[in-house]
């Protein structure tokens, strides 16, 4: 009897519950259709949600951060599919001779408030950045700014820097003096007026415990009439992602490669190759690894096509060992590409003294009666390809023992040259040939860290201060073909970036990627009617 | 007696305090980095790396460090989320109520229902009532927790659309008052199973066993005699005398409870300190860190605290000792 009314209590329950669920979703509904017909809402998700508040100092420092300040707060230029274009500098050039550029401000262009943006703005901001550093952007190139006549800013440059436009005019949010001169402490600044900007979205709300962001279009936005009224930013588990766009609750989301076929269909997909690379990073502080023979061995072992094949599931490009993909300006064609091709590689170990017994089960290398072994550090992201790299390798005859260590504790171990071969990935080869330096030189995790060739250090560091375009591309042709030679890291594959959308807004991938590289197909310029 | 509680309560938590300093820093890995990146951190030059270091206090020793944060937690200060870029005080301040709503509510649901299965599963030992009860809830303690949620939500979000996909209401809906509630509920429903289902084995094994100690003593059979109601032996005599082990366990049961509401906040993209940890790890957000250890770790000393005073309450031989 007491069993009965608990389990009819427990009905009853439940019940309610779904009942009561059923009709608040039937109010939500009835809210969103009781507004006007064509105030368009617009919503993007993803998984992690809080980015930070979205002011220059408060966004988290990722690319999706900067993002979500760069609705609201516009640069001097900006880049569309193409290039740069304008975007609160109607023009600018490059004075050779003085080794400054000169920008020409728009004069129609207003704050979130109503005030005027002026020169005043553009100094300020300048010289604020000098003093609160802003991590996106290094200002250590810059000698000084000023005004001058009819709304034009020089900015002069230390010394020749090629990258400026990209890393520095095309990337440093213009703050409202008004507003910040005040602001002794810009990370703390998060009061709605911080977010005030001169975008093409207001800001109107933020928060961080639900990960959400609401815009409001600028209706007074000088670069042409933003395409949606509301723009959100929400939080959303990535398995949930694509039942989230097929319910049209989400217009914008990135997706599991896998979904791509099946969305197709109905919903626009967006893909993006080659901003981002797993590379196999080598010790060339010790022996064997230090000679760049045996590395050149090592990636002639190396199945790369199979490789993405089977570790990305064929979403993919096979690496190009030097970064640069075949369609961007930069490749070099004519350099070694280490075709897989193990014949070459016994050749090689042979010649350095390494024997193979044929009579022995094992085939694996050995030289003063040692077999050839080296560690493979990687992280649970990257096992997969760990796992098909020792397998090809012990088809030649190295032997790997794979180490599979928490992503912060390879990266800390990979700074501490505490590994033989380790695979790493990461983004950013989209932008200016600057990455050179990051990715080759830099004391960082992901960078090859590679000063043995002093040639080679010189060019690359070279390389950056040349301001004419063909003379750099003819150097950076150089600078690959000595990579090439010394297989400081191999770029094993370029992994594909998947996005879906309804279409209402012709989202894009920015060439090169947004600002100073973001390979995110989040440009504003792709919500603003031309 | 007393006296001797009170130390251990206090030695407890000094060394909690040693431990929550030392653990997020014996982290593999630079917070540095990870705070910054790839993308920010190489844009950077080394003086104003420097710079960012010495404020968030990387470039002193591990004792000056833990000095700073003796200093500060001396004036009641978590300390600043570099991170974050807010005070540890606000970022958990605002996530809290998330977590007690849901973490409260799944304990006290899962204990309700723990121990009304245990102590009916109890009573019908051997019968096949109770070897169904005792299946069902093995398996379900075998499930991981967000196999669980991910099941739910696949079938009762993305199936039958009954309720949303994720989140902890619906963003800028602009609903109030009751609507609001009634959004929170829908929203909080999921996962709420979800942790619920995932903490009921706990208690009802713990109430199950004892219920099936407690039946061979001769009070049940003299309570059999005086004419008392199946009913009332059942949730008067054996089920108050079954209540011990699950109320001493409950600190225990507040500690995996929040753990589980780690995976639990994630599969349903709910806020809450669950992903608040996973974030601050990620992140080697130190101080966050060391905040939240710091906050679990009090919670559970005042669960432990909590459950001192109530065994007392429901076994008068304790306060006797």
């Amino acid at each position: 009897m007491r069993k009965k009314s608990f389990l009819l209590a427990v009905a009853l329950f439940l019940g309610l519950s779904l009942l009561l669920g059923g009709c608040s979703q039937k109010q939500a509904s009835d809210k969103t259709t009781g507004q006007k017909d064509d105030y368009v809402v617009y919503t993007v998700a993803d998984s992690n949600g809080d980015w930070g508040f979205p002011s220059p100092w408060g966004h988290y420092q990722r690319g999706p951060g900067y993002l979500r300040m760069s609705f609201i707060f516009d640069t001097l230029i900006w880049k569309d599919e193409q290039g740069f274009v304008p975007a609160l500098a109607s023009e600018w050039q490059y004075d050779q001779e003085n080794k400054s550029y000169i920008f020409t401000l728009r004069d129609d262009v207003f704050w979130h408030d109503g005030q005027k943006l002026t020169v005043d703005d553009v100094i300020f901001t300048w010289e604020y950045m000098q003093e609160h550093t802003y991590p996106w952007v290094d200002l250590s190139y810059i000698e000084n700014i000023e005004a001058k006549e009819n709304n034009q800013i020089e900015i002069k440059l230390k010394t020749e820097y090629a990258p400026f436009l990209a890393n520095v005019a095309g990337t440093l949010p213009i703050i409202p003096k008004h507003i910040w001169q005040n602001v002794t402490e810009p990370e703390k600044f998060t009061e709605p007026e911080a977010a005030i900007g001169s975008g093409p979205f207001k800001y109107v709300d933020y928060n961080k415990e639900h990960g959400t962001y609401l815009y409001q279009a600028n209706e007074n936005y000088y670069n042409g009439q933003v395409r949606v009224d509301q723009l959100k930013f929400i939080k959303l588990n990535p398995q949930m992602t694509v039942a989230a766009l097929q319910k049209g609750e989400v217009q914008a989301a990135a997706i599991q490669p896998e979904m791509a076929e099946q969305l197709n269909t109905t919903l626009q997909v967006l893909t993006e190759t080659g901003s981002s690379n797993v590379k196999l990073m080598f010790n060339h502080r010790q022996d064997p690894l230090n000679n760049k023979e045996f590395r050149q061995a090592l990636a002639y072992a190396l199945d790369r096509e199979e490789l993405v094949a089977k570790a990305v599931r064929g979403f993919g490009l096979a690496g190009h060992p030097w970064l640069y993909t075949p369609d961007s300006f930069w490749y070099n064609p004519n350099v070694e590409q280490y075709e897989y091709d193990p014949q070459k590689t016994a050749e090689i170990l042979t010649k350095l003294g390494y024997q193979r017994d044929p009579s022995t089960e094992s085939a694996y290398w050995f030289k003063d009666n040692k077999q050839l072994q080296l560690g493979l550090l990687c992280d649970a992201n990257l096992i997969r390809a760990a796992e098909i790299i020792k397998e090809q390798l012990a088809k030649v005859g190295i032997a790997i023992e794979i180490k599979s260590v928490e992503t912060q504790s390879r990266d800390a171990r990979i700074l501490a040259w505490d590994f033989d071969l380790a695979l790493n990935s990461h983004g950013g080869l989209g932008g200016d040939p600057e990455l050179l330096n990051r990715f080759f030189l830099d004391e960082a995790f992901n960078s090859a860290r590679f000063q043995a060739n002093r040639e080679l250090v010189s060019l690359i560091q070279q390389q950056a201060t040349i301001m004419e375009e063909e003379a750099r591309k003819e150097l950076v042709d150089e600078i690959q073909t000595i990579l090439a030679e010394e297989v400081a890291a191999l770029t094993l594959y370029y992994p594909q970036a998947f996005w879906a959308h309804n279409g209402q807004v012709p989202l894009f991938y920015t060439k090169g990627g947004i600002a100073g590289g973001i390979p995110l197909p989040l440009n504003k310029l792709s919500f603003i009617e031309s | 007696m007393r006296k001797k509680k009170i130390i251990t309560y206090l030695a407890a938590l000094g060394f909690i305090l040693i431990l929550n300093f030392l653990l997020p820093r014996l982290l593999p890995g630079d917070p540095f980095m990870a705070i910054y990146g790839e993308e920010a951190a190489l844009s950077l030059s080394e003086a104003a790396k420097e710079e960012l270091r010495a404020k968030m206090n990387l470039d002193k020793s591990l004792i000056a460090q833990f000095k700073v944060y003796l200093l500060t937690l001396a004036k009641g200060d978590l300390g600043y989320s570099y991170a974050l870029n807010q005070p540890v005080r606000t970022v958990i301040s605002k996530v809290l109520p998330w977590t007690l709503l849901l973490v409260g509510s799944a304990l006290i649901l899962s204990t309700l229902i723990g121990l009304i299965l245990g102590i009916e599963s109890g009573w019908r030992r051997g019968t096949r009532a109770d070897r169904w009860i005792l299946l069902t809830v093995v398996g379900l303690s075998a499930l991981p927790n967000f196999l669980i949620g991910i099941l739910l939500l696949l079938f009762f979000a993305v199936q039958l659309g009954w309720f949303p996909l994720g989140g902890a209401v619906t963003p800028y809906s602009g609903f109030t008052g009751t609507a609001y509630l009634l959004d929170v509920f829908k929203h909080l429903f999921l996962p709420l199973l979800a942790l619920t289902l995932a903490q009921v084995p706990r208690s009802y094994l713990l109430t199950r066993a004892s219920v099936l100690g407690n039946l061979s003593y001769p009070y049940v059979r003299t309570a059999a005699a005086k004419g008392l109601k199946p009913l009332q032996i059942r949730y008067k005599h054996v089920g108050r005398n079954s209540l011990l082990p699950i109320s001493a366990s409950l600190g225990v049961s507040v500690g995996s409870a929040l753990a589980g509401s780690l995976f639990i906040e994630i599969v349903f993209s709910y806020p809450g300190m669950g992903s608040l940890i996973h974030q601050a790890i990620a992140q080697r957000d130190y101080p966050l860190l060391q905040g939240i250890l710091l906050v679990i770790a009090l919670t559970v000393i005042l669960a432990n605290l909590a459950t001192d005073i109530l065994a007392s309450k429901i076994d008068p031989r304790i306060r006797k000792e």
